[in-house]
Order: structure tokens, then C-alpha cells, then sequence
């Protein structure tokens, strides 16, 4: 038991605990208190000074047993974390115990979860392009090595399998440290992510930290911010170029939505929390690079009923410099993977950081795709027939261009049974072009769908009209 | 997902369309009334004609001096097709198949072959896949009378006294039915009078003609060619306006349907807002309470 200015239990209401303390000894907010349930330790996180010598706390664990009258300790400091490299290869809770069996972590620093956000003049912003090498994303919504990029989309439309082919495609090249946060995500996804790094070999550069959907919504509050600390640490204070991952955003919000009410905030809009857009700041805006390291990020973004506009999704749109849409009718069309090309879209989408070329492929895609979406209803009413003869060019080259956009992944193999493709940047590029430019007018749709680059395409038509003739 | 007033303009311009396009179906199930009248009035002088032929045919048999001109067969250099299509789309699927016939008997005749359209939907087709269109004709009314198809016959039968095509073809959308409209091709020149007369029912008259059967059938011929462009085109009428009826229709029920499910989504979406308007209220309230 730490030591530190005793207190009691008062007050239960589910996960927020209130307690009393000496009236000279009130703990500070965000202060860690430690209390004993059962033989466990259980943390609580001081949130709020409500008078009468009483603080109001979150509970980072399960409450059960907590009774009124219960002795609790303030640590006299926030939740600290340990970092640095003895965290690497590691998988960690929200108060930096690790989960994975090998015994004590040796790390010689500990941070607290909450830090300030660098300031303007550290921040930096480079533009160097970050090659995933998924046709979609590198067409439409191409990354930026220090930038920030989400992946929203309903329930099922792919986000775990995009978040899970970024790893795969781009940590297992980067040379430097990736950290991954499960947000309130199913936890077979993190034995997976574990086994799957560790065969890989990854796992070494990797430091993981998971508050599933099992665990209470304190921990899915704060287990964001204790990944978040673990890169931050190695972008300060060891200069590094760091991989942050983040599966699932939208919990953090969920979770913030449960404590409040309870912590005895008003709802706000749609039921959200009134410190929304608050919440959702303090944590984003500490997901930055600054003039000494970077911090690449990634985060899947879970949209309620497919609703852009729901709050909790609209606030965290403004944080990103890349937004990969998924949409539920092209995951219905057995696209995958299904990013939205109209909706996705990215800050380093211009000419000149991409280049010319790329550029006018993208937009020409999402033209092409704008116009055969225009027609749509003309399409479903009056029938195909009725188009003029440069619009029935217009449909089939978008619905090929929609199929190409497709591709099987390496981490989806189990449901697709096609192996993975990873198709560079100018490929694709290349590919779409040739598109666009009806060079592949006479090869047939279904050429077009689950295809590495614009050559498998044509091998395949070949193929066909081989086994044709 | 689409707020309410997006998907209320939706649905009204939906709602627009269908008027137009039942308006048109309606329109169209007249015409092709009055055009099938016309179809069935032209029968019996058709049929008396060709029973005229058939019977001068059996008559004056093909002798090789002095044979008339639209009879005589040569050597196939040059082909013509005269290729009848509607001027206007929202026809549904005929003016693409009339094209389509008429593009496959283009590719699969062995010689050059000259195209004279009818109608403006194979006039474009063709300029588009660039072929040469010797005349246009386009423009005839939704009303066709002899006098706008003789031009057609005069220049047909011009070119092939003059032996400028050696093979004439017809290419049409023959009307079965209001549902079924076939596109056919058929050989309208050099005349077949054997081949009338097989079809043909002989009279049982042994008429006498004056001066001779030979004149009769000089002169009836071109009459003959004109009736079978005539007919071709009135049948194409028939087919084109039941087409349309039948696309009208269709683009009719299929706007009706999308504004149903429009309106079925429109209103979830209401509801829902209504609905999460009062969870506010209510929580707002239960909030102050508590």
C-alpha cells in the first residue's frame, strides 16, 4: 500500500467513487488514490472537488466491493506510466501493470498520464508522404509521416482491418517504435495483434496497452491517454519517429459519455458529455510532432449508425490531416476495402506534395465516381439505355474504377482467401491513370475486383481470353 | 445519412420525373394507337399489291432481255441499308437494338455498304462509329405520310437503276406486339417476284391486263418499292411509340418506388430527430431533478 494522506470511502454510484480526505489534504484532480478491494489493488482518479472535503473519482476497475467507510491513500501524484524501452515488447493495463506474464517491467522512468500539449513553437509539420501501399488510401487520402490519420466507418465496414493492414504494411518497414491503444475494442484483437507482431518480430519495437470493452469505462477513459504517454516519451526525450495506434477513438468518447453523467455533469447534445470537444482536444492535441520526434497516428473512428454528423464523430474530424471514410454500401458490394473516395480525404492531397500526376488521378477518380453517382438516379429510372453514349463510358469506367479500388489484404487473407497485395504509390497511381485514360475500356469489371496492381488486371484478361479462345 | 430536407428535395424532383415520364407513356399509348391504325389501314392496299405482283409474276416470267430494272441481279460491289430508327430517345431498349442489327449486318456484309438513315438515333450511331451516311432523312413526323417516304424510294431506286448499290437492305423494328418489337433486316432490292408469288396466295382470276403484264408490272414495281419503305417506316412507328410506352411505364412504377422508399427513409430520419429531441428534453430534465 503507498503511502500517503489517508481517506474514506463515502459515496458509490457505479464506477465514480467519492471519498473523503482531511480538509488541508484534499487530493489534487487527476490524483491517483489506491485503495485494497478483496486482496486487489484498485486506483481511483480524482476528477472533481465537490465540497465538503469530498473529491469525486473515477474508478479504474471494477467497483464491486467498494463499500462506504473503505480506507484509500492518495498517492499524491497522477497515474504514471512506465516508459522507454523496457516497455517495448510489453503489453500494459491503464495503470502501466503488465498483462502479458513475463514479469516486472524495469522501466528506470515513470511518466503521468496527463501532460500538457506541445506548444506552437515546438510543433512541426513536415511533408513527407507515408506509402501504406492500399490503393485506396494512397490515391485518395495519402499519408504524411508525422500526421494524423482516421479511419472512421460503422459497425463492420473494416476499421480493425485497416487499422491491423497499416500495421502490417507499414511498422513492420518502419525501422523506429510503434505503440498500439485498444480502446474498448473486442479483446481476442489484442492476443491476435500480439501473436501476429510476435511472429512478425515486430513485437520488439512494440509496446502495447489495452482497456478492452470489458474492462469499465475509467479504463477505456484513460487507457488512450497511457499509450499516448509511452510515445510521447519516445518522441521527446529519445527523438524518435514514433507509430501511434489507435483502435478505437469513439470508446474514449463512449466511455467519457458514461463517467459524466455520473460524475454529475449535465447531458449534453445527443446525450454526449458537455466537455466534449474539451475531452476530445486533451487528448488530440498531445497526438503531434514536434521539432524533436514525430508521432504518425492512427486511429479508428467507430461512427454511430453511419451518422457523420453525430457529435461525438464531428468532433473529432477537425483533429485529422487525413480521413478515411468507410461506407456501409460499398462494404455491402463486397468492396474492401470500403473507403469512400467522395468523403475520404487528405491535407496532403496536392500537387505539390504528391505531384501532378497523382493528383489529377485522384481527382479524376472522384470525378468520374461523382458523375456515375449524379447518374444513379437517372439510372434507376429510366434504365441504362437511356444515357448518352460519353455517360455509359462515364458508368463503366467508375464501376471498374470502383472494383479496382478494391484489394485483398494480408491480415484478411482468413476471409477473403486471396493472398495480400501491397501495391506501391506510383503503381497505383499508374493504374488508375490508365483508367481514367480508357486504355482498359474492353477488359471486363470483374478483372478489376480484389487486384493487386493495373497489370494483374491485364494478366488476368489475358488469362480469360485465353481460356476463351 | 441524408437529412430531412435533402431527401424531401429528392423526392420532389423524383415526383417531377415521374409526371414527365407518365405524361409521355400516356402520349405514347396514343400514338401508338393512331399508329397502328395506320399500320393496319396500309394491310389491305399491301396486300393487294403484292397479290397484283405475285399474279403479273406468274404471268410474264423473267425473260433476260428488256427484264425491269428493279429486278435485274448483279454482282454485289456496293450495298446500301436503309436503316429506320426513332429521332428521339426514352425509348428504352429499341433504338440500341434497331443499332445493333443493323451494326452486325454492317460488319458481316462482304461488301462496302452504304448507309442511308432514317431517323436520328442511327444517323448518330453510325457518324459516331464512322461509317459513311449517304442521306439523312431524319426528321419524319410522328405521322408518316407517302410523300415522306417516296423521297426515301425515289433515292433508293435512283441509286440502283443507276448502279450505284447493287444490293438494297431495310433495316426496321418490325411491331408483334406492344411488349415484343423485333429489329429485322431484310432485302428490299433487287425485287424477288418468285418469291412474292410463293408467299402469295394465287388469284384464282386469270385477269387480262392492258396493254400487257409486262407494262403493269414496269409500273407497279417502284409503287411496290414505295409501299414497302412506307410500311417499313410505319411499323417502326408503332414499334417506337409502344417501346416508349412500355419504357414509360417502366421508369414510371420504378419512379414510384424510389419515392417510396424515399419517403419510408425520410420519415426515419424525422422520427429519429423528433425522437432524439426528447431524450435530450428528458434527460435534460431528469438531470435538473436529480
Amino acid at each position: 500500500m503507498a503511502q500517503g494522506t489517508q481517506g474514506r470511502i463515502v459515496q458509490v454510484i457505479g464506477t465514480v467513487v467519492d471519498a473523503e480526505f482531511p480538509a488541508q489534504d484534499l487530493p489534487a484532480i487527476f490524483n491517483a488514490l489506491e485503495m485494497e478491494v478483496a486482496g486487489e489493488r484498485l486506483v481511483l482518479e480524482v476528477e472533481q472537488q465537490i465540497g465538503n472535503n469530498w473529491v469525486r473519482c473515477v474508478a479504474l476497475g471494477p467497483t464491486e466491493g467498494v463499500t462506504r467507510g473503505m480506507p484509500v491513500t492518495d498517492t499524491g501524484r497522477a497515474i504514471a506510466v512506465p516508459v522507454g524501452e523496457p516497455s517495448l515488447g510489453r503489453i500494459f493495463n491503464v495503470v502501466g501493470e503488465p498483462l502479458d506474464d513475463l514479469g516486472a517491467v524495469d522501466a528506470k522512468e515513470h511518466w503521468p498520464i496527463h501532460r500538457d500539449p506541445p506548444s506552437f513553437d515546438e510543433q512541426s509539420l513536415t511533408v513527407e508522404i507515408l506509402e501504406t501501399g492500399v490503393k485506396a488510401i494512397d490515391l485518395i487520402c495519402p499519408f504524411t509521416k508525422g500526421g494524423k490519420v482516421g479511419a472512421f466507418g460503422g459497425a463492420g465496414v473494416g476499421k480493425t482491418v485497416i487499422i491491423q493492414e497499416l500495421i502490417r504494411n507499414i511498422a513492420n518497414v518502419h525501422q523506429g517504435y510503434s505503440v498500439f491503444a485498444g480502446v474498448g475494442e473486442r479483446s481476442r484483437e489484442g492476443n491476435d495483434l500480439w501473436n501476429e507482431m510476435k511472429e512478425s518480430g515486430v513485437l520488439a519495437n512494440t509496446a502495447l496497452v489495452f482497456g478492452q470493452m470489458n474492462e469499465p469505462p475509467g479504463v477505456r477513459l484513460r487507457i488512450a491517454l497511457t499509450g499516448l504517454t509511452m510515445a510521447e516519451y519516445f518522441r521527446d526525450t529519445m527523438g524518435q519517429d514514433v507509430l501511434l495506434f489507435i483502435d478505437n477513438i469513439y470508446r474514449y468518447i463512449l466511455a467519457g459519455m458514461e463517467v459524466s453523467a455520473l460524475l454529475g455533469r449535465m447531458p449534453s447534445a445527443v446525450g454526449y458529455q458537455p466537455t466534449l470537444s474539451t475531452e476530445m482536444g486533451d487528448l488530440e492535441e498531445r497526438i503531434t510532432s514536434t521539432t524533436k520526434g514525430s508521432i504518425t497516428s492512427f486511429q479508428a473512428i467507430y461512427v454511430p449508425a453511419d451518422d457523420y454528423t453525430d457529435p461525438g464523430v464531428a468532433t473529432t474530424f477537425g483533429h485529422l490531416d487525413a480521413v478515411i471514410a468507410l461506407e456501409r454500401s460499398i462494404a455491402e458490394q463486397g468492396l474492401y476495402p470500403a473507403v469512400d473516395p467522395l468523403t475520404s480525404s487528405s491535407r496532403a492531397l496536392d500537387p505539390s506534395i504528391v505531384g501532378r500526376d497523382h493528383y489529377e488521378a485522384a481527382r479524376g477518380v472522384q470525378q468520374v465516381l461523382q458523375r456515375y453517382r449524379d447518374l444513379q438516379d437517372i439510372i434507376a429510372i429510366l434504365g441504362i439505355e437511356e444515357l448518352s453514349e460519353e455517360d455509359k463510358v462515364t458508368v463503366a469506367r467508375a464501376r471498374k474504377i470502383q472494383r479496382f479500388l478494391s484489394q485483398p489484404f494480408f491480415v484478411a487473407e482468413q476471409f477473403t482467401g486471396r493472398e495480400g497485395r501491397y501495391v506501391p504509390v506510383a503503381e497505383t497511381v499508374r493504374g488508375f491513370a490508365e483508367i481514367l485514360a480508357g486504355q482498359h475500356d474492353d477488359v471486363t469489371e470483374q478483372d478489376f475486383y480484389m487486384a493487386g496492381t493495373i497489370d494483374e488486371v491485364t494478366a488476368r484478361a489475358r488469362e480469360r481470353q485465353g481460356a476463351a479462345a | 445519412m441524408a437529412n430531412v430536407r435533402q431527401l424531401r428535395r429528392r423526392i420532389r424532383s423524383v415526383q417531377n420525373t415521374a409526371k414527365v415520364t407518365r405524361a409521355m407513356q400516356m402520349i405514347a399509348a396514343s400514338k401508338l394507337r393512331r399508329a397502328h391504325e395506320r399500320v393496319e389501314a396500309a394491310r389491305p392496299y399491301a396486300q393487294k399489291l403484292r397479290q397484283v405482283i405475285a399474279d403479273l409474276a406468274q404471268q410474264s416470267p423473267a425473260s433476260d432481255d428488256g427484264m425491269h430494272p428493279l429486278l435485274v441481279q448483279r454482282p454485289v460491289q456496293n450495298a446500301l441499308l436503309v436503316h429506320i430508327t426513332p429521332d428521339r430517345g426514352l425509348a428504352g431498349g429499341l433504338p440500341g437494338n434497331a443499332n445493333r442489327a443493323a451494326a452486325a449486318h454492317v460488319l458481316g456484309s462482304p461488301t462496302p455498304i452504304g448507309i442511308i438513315a432514317v431517323g436520328r438515333k442511327g444517323r448518330d450511331f453510325f457518324v459516331r462509329a464512322g461509317r459513311e451516311v449517304i442521306a439523312d432523312y431524319s426528321g419524319i413526323s410522328d405521322r408518316p405520310t407517302l410523300a415522306d417516304t417516296v423521297a426515301i424510294s425515289s433515292q433508293v431506286e435512283r441509286m440502283y437503276r443507276n448502279e450505284e448499290a447493287d444490293e438494297v437492305f431495310l433495316a426496321y423494328t418490325e411491331f408483334v406486339n406492344t411488349l415484343v418489337q423485333r429489329p429485322v433486316v431484310t432485302r428490299l432490292l433487287p425485287l424477288e417476284t418468285e418469291q412474292i408469288a410463293q408467299e402469295e396466295q394465287p388469284t384464282t382470276f386469270d385477269y387480262l391486263y392492258e396493254p400487257n403484264a409486262e407494262a403493269v408490272l414496269g409500273a407497279l414495281l417502284p409503287r411496290f418499292l414505295e409501299m414497302q419503305v412506307y410500311h417499313a417506316v410505319l411499323e417502326a412507328q408503332a414499334s417506337e411509340q409502344s417501346a416508349r410506352m412500355v419504357a414509360m411505364r417502366n421508369a414510371t412504377d420504378a419512379a414510384e418506388e424510389m419515392i417510396d422508399s424515399l419517403s419510408l427513409e425520410m420519415n426515419k430520419v424525422r422520427q429519429e430527430g423528433i425522437t432524439n429531441e426528447l431524450l435530450d428534453l428528458v434527460g435534460g430534465v431528469a438531470a435538473l431533478e436529480g
